[in-house]
C-alpha cells in the first residue's frame, strides 16, 4: 500500500462558519493504481486530495504515506517528503513561466539535488516520452494547453515519484487534448508503474481510470473497481 | 537555479521593473551629488582655515591654550625646533610665528586687530597670505604691513598709505609704530580679509619687546588624515615645555561645523533610504501577490519556505545592486560634469565669512562610497523580508485555491 486516509474529517473555519469539507473518510491506495476521485463542486474531493498530498493537514483521522504517519510531520519534513515521494499536476499555473520546458522538468530534480547532467538526461528523456522532443527550449506561454500539461507530467514523473497527484487536470483542455493527455498518462501507468490519483468531475478521466471513488458531501458514497479503464 | 530564477522573474513586467530602477538609481545618484558636493564644501572649510594660517600643526609653549598672551611665549625662538622638524619626513612646511593683539589706526579709522609677526618666506608655505596679494606686493622690506581688503576699506588705507599699530609690550607698556602699507590681501577668508594685520617677525619682536620670543611655530604636513601620528612625532622629539596640537584641537568650532554638515547628510541619506525601502517592499509585495498560485506550485513540489524566501530576497537584492550601480555610476557624471564647481556668489555672497567658497565645487573619496552602497544593501535585503516571508509562510494549499 502507497498512502491511505483513516477516519478523517477536515473542518474549515470562516468567521465563525464551519463548514465540513470531509467527514470520516477512508481511502487506500496501491501501487500502480489509475484511480479518480470523482464528484460534483463542494463534494471534498480536491480537499482529500490536498490531504493525501501533504499540501493540508486532517482535523482529525490519519494519513499515512508507505507507514509514515503524516500528522507526525513538521512543515518542512512534509515538503521534503512532496519533494521525495510525490508529483503534482494542476489544473492551472503548472509551470514557473521564466523557465523553459526542460528547465521546469528539472525543477523539482533540481531541488532533489540530483546532479546537473543526470538531470538534464532524464528531462529530455521524460520530454520524449511525453511526445515532446525537440521543445525543449520553449517557454510555457509559447506552448499550448495541452502542451504545458504534457510538460506538468513531465516533470511529475522525472522525479520518480511513489504517486502522482493530479487535480483537474483536464478541466482547461478541449476533449480532443484530454483524451491525448490521459493515454500518455495511461501509457505511463502501463509501462512505468506510475500510481496516478485524480481529482476531477471529468466524465473523460472518470472512463479512463480503472478505479473511481465517488465522493458526496464530504464522504465516500461509492468506490468502483473496474475491469480496466478506457479512454 | 535560484539566481537564475531571480533574475528572469525581474524582467517578468520590465515596466515595472524600470520604475523601481530608476527610483532607486535617481535616489542614489542625488545622494551621491549631495555626498560629493558636502564633502567639497566641508573638505574646502577645512583647507581655508589650513591654508589661512591654521596650518595642520601649530606649536606653542605650554600654558598657552589657557593664557594665549605675549608671556607664554618660545623663547628659544626657530633653532632649536629646526631640526626636529626637519628630521619629521611629514613634515612638509613650517613656519615660525609671533601673534598679539593691538589696535591699528589710519588718519580716518582705527580698528582692533591682530597683529602676525612673519618670515616672509617661510610664512609662503604655510598659508595663503602671501599669494592673496590683490595690491601692491608681499611683505619684504622692514617697516611695511599687509592687510586684508576689507580692513583696507574700513581704514580707508591703500598702498603707501601710513598706518600706526599701538599694542601693549611683553613688559606692559604701551608701545606704537608706524608701517606702510605695503600689499592688500583678498581671500575667502574673514581673518585674512578683515581680522589679521601682517608684520616681519622682526619688526613685530622690536614692537613687543620680544627679542627673539615666538608665540608659535605652524606647520603644514604631507597628508592631513596623518597629523595625529606626526603631532605624536612631533611631542616626543621636541624639549619638554613645549605643546603640540592639532588643528582640530585648536578649531573645535570648525569641527563641529564639519560633524554638523556630516550628520544632516546622513539624515538625509536615511530618508531617501527608507523611501527607497517602502518602495522596494511594495513593489515586491506585489509581485508576490501576483505569484501566489505559482509559489504555492512550487511549494506543493517540494520547494522549501527557505528557499521561497532566499529567491525573493535574491529579487530584491538584483534589483538593488542594479540600481545601486546605476545611481552610482549617475552620480559620479553629475559630480564629474560638476567638477568645475556651482556658483553661488549670486546669492550667498557672505559665505566666506564662514570659510565657504561660493564656487561649490564636489568632491570624491572612493571609501565615501562603501558605507552608503553597504547600507544599500542591507536597505533592500530587509525592505524584502516581509514580502518574502509572505511568500515563504503562504501553505500550499491556500495559495492553490487563490484565484
Amino acid at each position: 500500500m502507497i498512502i491511505e486516509s483513516i477516519d478523517v474529517t477536515k473542518v474549515y473555519e470562516t468567521r465563525g462558519v464551519e463548514t465540513r469539507a470531509l467527514d470520516g473518510v477512508s481511502l487506500a491506495l496501491e501501487k500502480g493504481e489509475f484511480t479518480a476521485l470523482a464528484g460534483p463542486s463542494g463534494s471534498g474531493k480536491t480537499t482529500l486530495l490536498n490531504l493525501l498530498g501533504a499540501l493540508d493537514t486532517p482535523t482529525s483521522g490519519k494519513i499515512q504515506l508507505e507507514g509514515v504517519e503524516l500528522s507526525e510531520l513538521s512543515p518542512s519534513k512534509l515538503s521534503e517528503l512532496r519533494l521525495r515521494k510525490m508529483g503534482f499536476v494542476f489544473q492551472a499555473y503548472n509551470l514557473i513561466p521564466v523557465l523553459t520546458a526542460r528547465e521546469n522538468v528539472e525543477f523539482v530534480m533540481e531541488l532533489q539535488s540530483v546532479p546537473a547532467a543526470d538531470r538534464r538526461k532524464r528531462a529530455d528523456h521524460v520530454l520524449e516520452r511525453v511526445g515532446l522532443g525537440g521543445l525543449e527550449e520553449k517557454r510555457p506561454l509559447e506552448m499550448s494547453g495541452g502542451q504545458q500539461q504534457r510538460v506538468a507530467v513531465a516533470r511529475a514523473i522525472a522525479s520518480r515519484p511513489s504517486i502522482v497527484l493530479a487535480d483537474e487536470p483536464t478541466a482547461n483542455l478541449d476533449s480532443a487534448t484530454a483524451t491525448r493527455l490521459l493515454e500518455l498518462m495511461a501509457q505511463l501507468n502501463r509501462e512505468d508503474q506510475v500510481t496516478f490519483l485524480f481529482s476531477t468531475h471529468d466524465p473523460l478521466v472518470m472512463d479512463a481510470a480503472r478505479r473511481v471513488v465517488r465522493l458526496h458531501d464530504g464522504r465516500i458514497s461509492s468506490d468502483e473497481v473496474k475491469e480496466s479503464g478506457r479512454t | 537555479m535560484l539566481f537564475r530564477m531571480a533574475w528572469r522573474n525581474l524582467w517578468r513586467n520590465p515596466r515595472r521593473t524600470a520604475v523601481v530602477l530608476t527610483a532607486i538609481s535617481v535616489g542614489i545618484a542625488g545622494c551621491v551629488l549631495s555626498m560629493a558636493i558636502n564633502l567639497g564644501v566641508m573638505t574646502g572649510m577645512i583647507d581655508t582655515a589650513i591654508r589661512s594660517g591654521l596650518g595642520h600643526i601649530q606649536i606653542h609653549a605650554d600654558g598657552w591654550d589657557d593664557n594665549p598672551e605675549l608671556e607664554v611665549r618660545l623663547t628659544e625662538g626657530e633653532v632649536p625646533f629646526a631640526s626636529a622638524l626637519d628630521s619629521i619626513p611629514e613634515v612638509r612646511r613650517w613656519a615660525p610665528r609671533l601673534q598679539a593683539q593691538g589696535l591699528v589706526a589710519s588718519a580716518r579709522a582705527s580698528v582692533g586687530v591682530s597683529i602676525v609677526g612673519v618670515d616672509p618666506e617661510r610664512e609662503r608655505g604655510v598659508s595663503v597670505a602671501a599669494d592673496s596679494i590683490d595690491e601692491g606686493e608681499w611683505l619684504g622690506e622692514p617697516k611695511r604691513l599687509v592687510l586684508g581688503y576689507k580692513l583696507a576699506s574700513r581704514l580707508e588705507a591703500e598702498i603707501g598709505t601710513k598706518l600706526v599699530i599701538s599694542a601693549q609690550d611683553l613688559g606692559g607698556e604701551l608701545t606704537g609704530q608706524a608701517y606702510r602699507v605695503a600689499g592688500i590681501i583678498r581671500a575667502s577668508s574673514r581673518d585674512l580679509d578683515d581680522g589679521l594685520v601682517f608684520l616681519r617677525l622682526e619688526d613685530a619682536q622690536s614692537l613687543f619687546g620680544m627679542g627673539n620670543a615666538i608665540s608659535e611655530v605652524v606647520i603644514v604636513t604631507e597628508d592631513r588624515e596623518r597629523v595625529g601620528l606626526i603631532q605624536q612625532k612631533l611631542q616626543s622629539s621636541l624639549a619638554s615645555g613645549s605643546e603640540v596640537r592639532t588643528w582640530e584641537q585648536l578649531e573645535p568650532l570648525l569641527v563641529y561645523m564639519v560633524q554638523s554638515f556630516d550628520s544632516m547628510a546622513w539624515i538625509m541619506y536615511a530618508a531617501v533610504f527608507i523611501a527607497m525601502a517602502f518602495g522596494i517592499a511594495n513593489v515586491l509585495l506585489m509581485a508576490v501577490f501576483e505569484r501566489t498560485r505559482e509559489i504555492g506550485m512550487m511549494r506543493a513540489v517540494g520547494m522549501s519556505r527557505v528557499r521561497v524566501v532566499a529567491m525573493v530576497v535574491l529579487e530584491s537584492t538584483l534589483v538593488t545592486m542594479i540600481g545601486l550601480g546605476l545611481g552610482v555610476g549617475l552620480g559620479l557624471v553629475g559630480v564629474w560634469l560638476l567638477r568645475d564647481g556651482i556658483d553661488i556668489s549670486t546669492w550667498a555672497g557672505s559665505l566666506d565669512d564662514y570659510g565657504i567658497e561660493s564656487v561649490l565645487k564636489p568632491s570624491m573619496r572612493p571609501r565615501d562610497m562603501i558605507a552608503p552602497l553597504l547600507i544599500g544593501a542591507l536597505t533592500a535585503i530587509l525592505s524584502s523580508f516581509w514580502p518574502a516571508l509572505r511568500a515563504g509562510l503562504a501553505k500550499p494549499a491556500d495559495a492553490l485555491r487563490r484565484i
